[in-house]
This record gives structure tokens, C-alpha cells and sequence, in this order.
């Protein structure tokens, strides 16, 4: 059994969607436990994983006992090892947040939704877990699909959101699909390790070049790197809130997992770095990114969206990482991963309680909330602070070694734009702080409300994943460092 | 030159191809449009794949005379894998479309016209 | 607008183009993705599968996993339609906006 954790992991969601969709046409209450089942199962596997990824090195599963060019094989080393509980837990989180607000914005399609929403982290899991190009690309379409489907489910804006970011995804997928075809034309394989080890003669040609800015463009479309983002903000921002709870901590951190795995395990790094100046671009592209976002974040009055731009810039923190292409920069990206899912968790999780209790969001109208949900705010400072980059909380861990990885690179620009990207952040999110907890000048609206402390408190399912995400951030940051000795130092690919 | 065409002009049949559903996508105002382009965008990529696997004097991958001990020359059957990939690629596409579709029933339903531009002016 | 797109369009084929130089030709029976990997599949599928059409062979047994994917494809788009079109009586009376009278039907 725990030699079967690799494929359990995406094999469980998967077949408690069937046992979800026939037990919840039955009695719809039983959605929701079985969903809890599945996940919770699916992350111990997960953490099974880990453990022996640990103990015993890196696990190869052949799925059908074929070995690896011929059949498709799972390879989880420490990276995608360290990705999947991050996948999982969160997933959990969201599902355990969901039930309230599904109620309310979908009450007579929650069958339907916790089916998608399975079927949704069976793709994010099945993108991670995989060692094959092609079969990656299927499971990359099992949670685009799925994504679209849940964002058509929001607000009124949400179909046409949701349309751009069908457009937009299919494009990326198909350039992956062509990159996949390129290469396929020049190797012959579509194993990644297989890949790895042809690869390397073929480096002058043309195909190789093509195949591999494909690669590039297609991910970035799927991560929301800066020029080609801009279908998340709208389609994040008019999701439901438990969706865009989901999909804004995963889909993106996915998308730069496949990237550091495409750039540096399928392809060698030299090759971007060296070859194509591929990993220069990526940091131009990526410092570009993040004070794009800080700045479209500050011109919002919407707080939901102000957070989907902080999201467009966190991808820039992601990219950068990458892109810089030593073992510091390496490391924060894949630490950022990490710590980025909390904080995205918890922010639009608390945006999720905001609109449940009161139906807007408009940062102007926040006012007082401290009082009524203390504890929801307190784990919205917490996670402010985090973006921000705060030493105890966990996002000064990444952003620092994000500026070490910089000034081993001599980019002086990219240290500049990370540390004014903290000051913007710092602006940014000092203006909801004061909204929610100063009071205001004239006194206007205060006597409408009874201002028993904690009287609209996020209900109960809604609240203990938020103090969970909260107290993540807070223990990730103290945690950091040894999770950087144990897993992510072994994660950095090969050749740093 | 013109052996480079000879050999390579079936690639740029499909790009050219490709590239028609590419403009459909981003270009076109129509949402159908849009999903129409999508459509011949991932059947020329499905053109494509199938193009890598054709071998000149290969016949279909299916072994004739099957259930008799003969050996079996690769060079004799073109290649199966662009094929079995594609299928599992048409599935997608398909699903793709219908999804599509959907939405954009969804979207006629409540905005009652498919031209992106009066979408957004009714969005504002 | 459409401009930018036609540009856009113009400089991916350009490079789809470029790339394809170096492609093996077409029915080259000698080109990588003839001779690697897939050779297994034409010789070997009597053996060890009993399948005399490779394409099943390969769909159903060497990448049989693929298919597993491929097939939760068609169930997430089939869930997903039906999430996405079941009418509720709520959103019928929201079919002209609000904000725009004029564009009544």
C-alpha cells in the first residue's frame, strides 16, 4: 500500500469524484464529508511521499509496470515532493472553507461543484506528480477545464471572465502541445528524464530553440507572467470565493513548478542560461511583473482585485527566482511556492468571509470590520505583513534570499525592484489596514452599527482555516529555515 | 531550396493553418469566431503530430496477418504514437469545445448578444 | 487591435517556420521519432500485448494512463456543462441588465 503513494495521491480525488457525484445525487450533505475524505487521504499520501523521498531518495513508479520511454512514469523527486502537500494541504483548507459559501452562492449546485472542485486538485496533483510531457499537458487540460467551469459559476461578470481565460488557457495549452510536438519531431521521446538525456546533442537546432520558447510562452500564459496575465484579474476578481480561494494559491504556483521543471530538469540549465538567453529575459520579464502589479494593486478601490494584482506581482517574484538562475534565487522561488500559497490562501479566503458577512468588498467600506470579526482581520494583518515581507512571518524568508539570489547575480536593478515592490506593498496594504482599524475622521456611519465585538465573526468552517492559514504563515517563518536543510536544499535541480 | 520545400512543406502547410485559428482566436470579435478559430488551431497542431509519424513505404500500424510467428520490421508500419497521442489530443479538444460553448450559452443568456465589444460596454 | 494581433499572428508563424528548417523531413523513415521509442511498439506488440493494432496497443496498454486522463477529460467537461448550464430560477430574471434598459429583446 504506502509503495502505491505516488499514484494514490492523484488516484484517490479522482475516484471519490465518483463516489461524491453518486452519493451526493442521493443526499447532497454527503458531498462535503466525502470530499473532506478524499483530500485528507490524498494528502496523506502525499506526506507518504515526502517520507520516503526522504528516507530512500527519489521514486520512480511505472504506471502498468512498462518501463519509462515506452510507458508513462511518475518521477517525484524533492521538488515535486515538496509541491504536492503544499497542493494538497491547501486544497484541504479551501474545501473545509467552502461549505458556507457554497451554501450561499451556489445552493442547488454544490453536487456539481465538489465534483469539479475534486477533479480540480485530481489536475493540479497529476500536473505535479508526472514525468511525462504528454500526460502532463492531459492532466494540464483536466484542471483548465475544470477551472473554467468553476469561475463561469460566479458573479455577474464572471461568463465572460471566464471565456477570456478559456481563450487564453487553450492558447497556452496548444503552444505547450506544440512545444511537446517540436521536440517529440526531434527526439522522439516524451519522457522528461528521456528527454534530459537526448536533449543535450541537440542543442544548435532550430527545432530545439523553437520547441522550447513554446514551452516558455505557453507557461507563462498558464502562470499569468506580466503581458500575458491579463485574464486574471477579471477572472479571479468575479469567481466565487471559494474558487478564486483555490485557484489563486494554485494554479499559478503549478505553473512555476512546470517552468523549473521544463527549464532545469527536462532541458540542462546551461541551456538557458548559456544558449538562449532565455533566464535574462524571464528576470526582465519577472521585475517588469512585479512592479506592474504593485502599481495596478495600488490604483484599485476593489479590495478582491487589488489582491489579484498583488497575485500578478507574487508570479513576478516566482519568475524571478527562476530566472536568475543560481542556487539562492532557485531557493527562494521554491520556498516562495510555499509561502506564497499561504499568504494567497489566507488573503483571499479573509476577502471570502469579508463579502459572506457584508456582500461588498470595496476598500472604502471595510471600515470597523476589526471589531466585528477580529480574529479574520487579525490573520488579514498577519498575511499583509507577509506580502510585505516582515521578518517573523514567512514571506521575509523568500524575498530574502530572492535578494541574496540577486546579488549573486550582480543585478543590482532586480534587488532595487524587490526592495521598492516591499515599499509598494508596504503602501498598498497600510491603506486597507487603515481603513479596517483607524477610526474615521467624521464619524459618519458609526451609529448604524451595533458594535458588539466579534458579533459578525466569519462562521465557524470559515474561520479555522483562515487561523490555520494565518498561524501557517507565522510558523512557516519560523520553520523556514529548517525546511530549507531538509528539502528544498535537495530540490534545486542538478548543475547549480 | 527547393528541396527544403519538398521535404518541409506539409510543417508549414499546418502552420499556416495554425496560425489562420491563432488570428480567429485573438483577433475576431465574435465569441463563436473566437471558438471556431480555437477549433482549427488544435486540429492543425493534430495535422502536425500526424505529419511526424508518416514514413515513406509504411503502411497503416496495423500488423497484417496478425496471429502467425513473423518478424516485424519497424521500418514497415509508420510510427503509432503520434496517432494514440492525437487521440487522446482530439478528446481534449472536444472537451474543450463544449465547455466553450457552454459558457458562451451562458454569456448569450445573460447578455443577449455574442460580439465582445458590446459585451464589454455593457459590462462597464 | 487587430492590427497588433495580425503582427502578433505574423512573428509566432515566422518562428513556428524557422523551427520546422531543421525538422527530419516528411515520411523520413529514418528520422528520431521513427527510430526511438516507437520501433518497441510496432515489433514488439504481438508479444507482449496480443494486440495486432499498435494504436490500440500503445492507447490501451503502454500509455494506457493516458487514456485514464483522456477519459476524465470527457467527465470534467460533461460535470462541467451541467454545472454550468443548469438553469436557476434566479438568474432568468436577471437576463436583461439592469443598468442598460435599453437593450431590451
Amino acid at each position: 500500500m504506502m509503495l502505491q503513494a505516488p499514484v494514490l495521491i492523484v488516484v484517490i480525488p479522482l475516484m471519490f469524484t465518483f463516489v461524491a457525484l453518486i452519493f451526493g445525487l442521493w443526499k447532497k450533505g454527503l458531498c462535503y464529508p466525502i470530499v473532506l475524505i478524499a483530500l485528507s487521504l490524498s494528502f496523506l499520501a502525499t506526506l507518504q511521499t515526502l517520507n520516503i523521498v526522504i528516507t530512500s531518495g527519489i521514486i520512480h513508479y511505472r504506471l502498468g509496470n512498462w518501463n519509462p520511454p515506452w510507458g508513462i512514469e511518475y518521477v517525484v523527486d524533492y521538488l515535486n515532493a515538496f509541491v504536492l502537500p503544499v497542493i494538497s494541504f491547501v486544497a484541504i483548507m479551501v474545501a473545509i472553507y467552502s461549505k458556507k459559501s457554497v451554501e450561499k452562492e451556489l445552493s442547488d449546485k454544490v453536487v456539481y461543484f465538489y465534483c469539479i472542485f475534486l477533479l480540480q486538485v485530481t489536475g493540479f496533483l497529476g500536473i505535479t506528480v508526472t514525468g511525462d510531457m504528454f500526460n502532463l499537458y492531459v492532466f494540464l487540460e483536466i484542471a483548465s477545464l475544470a477551472g473554467y467551469a468553476l469561475i463561469t459559476m460566479g458573479e455577474d461578470g464572471a461568463p465572460f471572465a471566464s471565456f477570456n481565460y478559456l481563450i487564453f488557457g487553450t492558447i497556452g495549452a496548444c503552444f505547450y502541445l506544440l512545444g511537446v510536438g517540436y521536440l517529440y519531431a526531434a527526439t522522439g521521446s516524451l519522457n522528461m528524464a528521456d528527454l534530459a538525456r537526448l536533449l543535450p546533442d541537440l542543442y544548435g537546432s532550430k527545432v530545439i530553440l523553437v520547441g522550447f520558447s513554446f514551452f516558455m510562452v505557453g507557461l507563462a500564459i498558464k502562470m499569468a507572467l506580466f503581458p500575458l496575465h491579463v485574464w486574471l484579474p477579471d477572472a479571479y476578481t468575479y469567481a466565487p470565493s471559494s474558487v478564486s480561494a483555490l485557484l489563486a494559491p494554485l494554479m499559478t504556483k503549478v505553473g512555476a513548478y512546470v517552468l523549473i521543471r521544463v527549464i532545469y530538469t527536462v532541458f540542462k540549465p546551461y541551456f538557458s542560461i548559456e544558449i538562449l538567453p532565455a533566464a535574462t529575459i524571464l528576470c526582465w520579464i519577472a521585475a517588469a511583473a512585479i512592479i506592474f502589479g504593485a502599481a495596478m494593486a495600488l490604483a484599485q478601490t476593489d479590495l478582491k482585485r487589488m489582491l489579484t494584482y498583488i497575485l500578478v506581482s507574487e508570479v513576478g517574484y516566482l519568475a524571478l527566482g527562476v530566472g536568475l538562475g543560481n542556487r539562492n534565487g532557485l531557493t527562494g522561488a521554491i520556498l516562495h511556492i510555499l509561502n506564497d500559497a499561504f499568504m494567497m490562501l489566507a488573503l483571499f479566503m479573509v476577502v471570502g468571509a469579508i463579502m459572506y458577512r457584508h456582500g461588498g468588498r470595496r476598500i472604502s467600506e471595510l471600515r470597523y470590520l476589526h471589531k466585528k470579526m477580529p480574529f479574520t482581520m487579525a490573520v488579514f494583518v498577519v498575511a499583509a505583513l507577509s506580502v510585505i515581507g516582515i521578518p517573523p512571518t514567512c514571506g521575509f524568508f523568500s524575498k530574502w534570499y530572492l535578494i541574496l539570489g540577486a546579488i549573486n547575480a550582480h543585478g543590482w536593478i532586480f534587488v532595487a525592484v524587490l526592495l521598492a515592490s516591499s515599499l509598494l506593498n508596504a503602501i498598498l496594504f497600510f491603506r486597507v489596514i487603515e481603513n479596517i482599524y483607524l477610526e474615521p475622521h467624521d464619524g459618519d456611519i458609526v451609529e448604524n452599527h451595533d458594535m458588539v465585538a466579534g458579533a459578525e465573526e466569519s462562521p465557524l468552517t470559515m474561520l479555522v482555516p483562515i487561523l490555520i492559514a494565518g498561524a501557517g504563515i507565522l510558523s512557516l517563518g519560523v520553520l523556514s529555515g529548517k525546511i530549507i536543510s531538509t528539502i528544498i536544499q535537495f530540490a534545486i535541480p542538478a548543475g547549480f | 531550396m527547393f528541396d527544403l520545400i519538398i521535404s518541409k512543406y506539409n510543417y508549414w502547410i499546418y502552420i499556416i493553418l495554425m496560425m489562420i485559428g491563432f488570428y480567429a482566436m485573438i483577433g475576431k470579435k465574435n465569441l463563436v469566431k473566437k471558438i471556431i478559430g480555437m477549433n482549427i488551431f488544435q486540429t492543425a497542431i493534430i495535422l502536425f503530430f500526424i505529419s511526424t509519424a508518416s514514413k515513406k513505404g509504411g503502411t497503416l500500424p496495423i500488423i497484417m496477418h496478425g496471429h502467425g510467428a513473423h518478424a516485424v520490421k519497424a521500418a514497415s508500419y509508420i510510427n503509432p504514437l503520434p496517432h494514440v497521442l492525437m487521440l487522446t489530443a482530439i478528446v481534449v479538444m472536444v472537451s474543450t469545445l463544449g465547455v466553450a460553448l457552454a459558457i458562451v450559452i451562458q454569456i448569450y443568456r445573460r447578455y443577449n448578444t455574442l460580439e465582445e465589444n458590446e459585451i464589454l460596454r455593457l459590462n462597464k | 487591435m487587430r492590427f497588433l494581433a495580425l503582427i502578433a499572428v505574423i512573428i509566432t508563424g515566422i518562428i513556428l517556420i524557422y523551427g520546422s528548417v531543421d525538422m527530419p523531413d516528411w515520411g523520413d523513415p529514418h528520422s528520431p521519432a521513427s527510430l526511438h521509442v516507437s520501433p518497441r511498439y510496432i515489433e514488439k506488440t504481438m508479444e507482449e500485448t496480443a494486440t495486432p493494432n499498435m494504436v490500440t496497443s500503445v492507447l490501451a496498454d503502454y500509455r494506457g494512463y493516458d487514456t485514464l486522463g483522456e477519459t476524465t477529460v470527457i467527465f470534467t467537461a460533461g460535470i462541467s456543462c451541467i454545472l454550468i448550464l443548469r438553469e436557476r430560477k434566479r438568474r432568468k430574471k436577471r437576463k436583461i441588465n439592469p443598468k442598460n434598459p435599453t437593450n431590451h429583446v
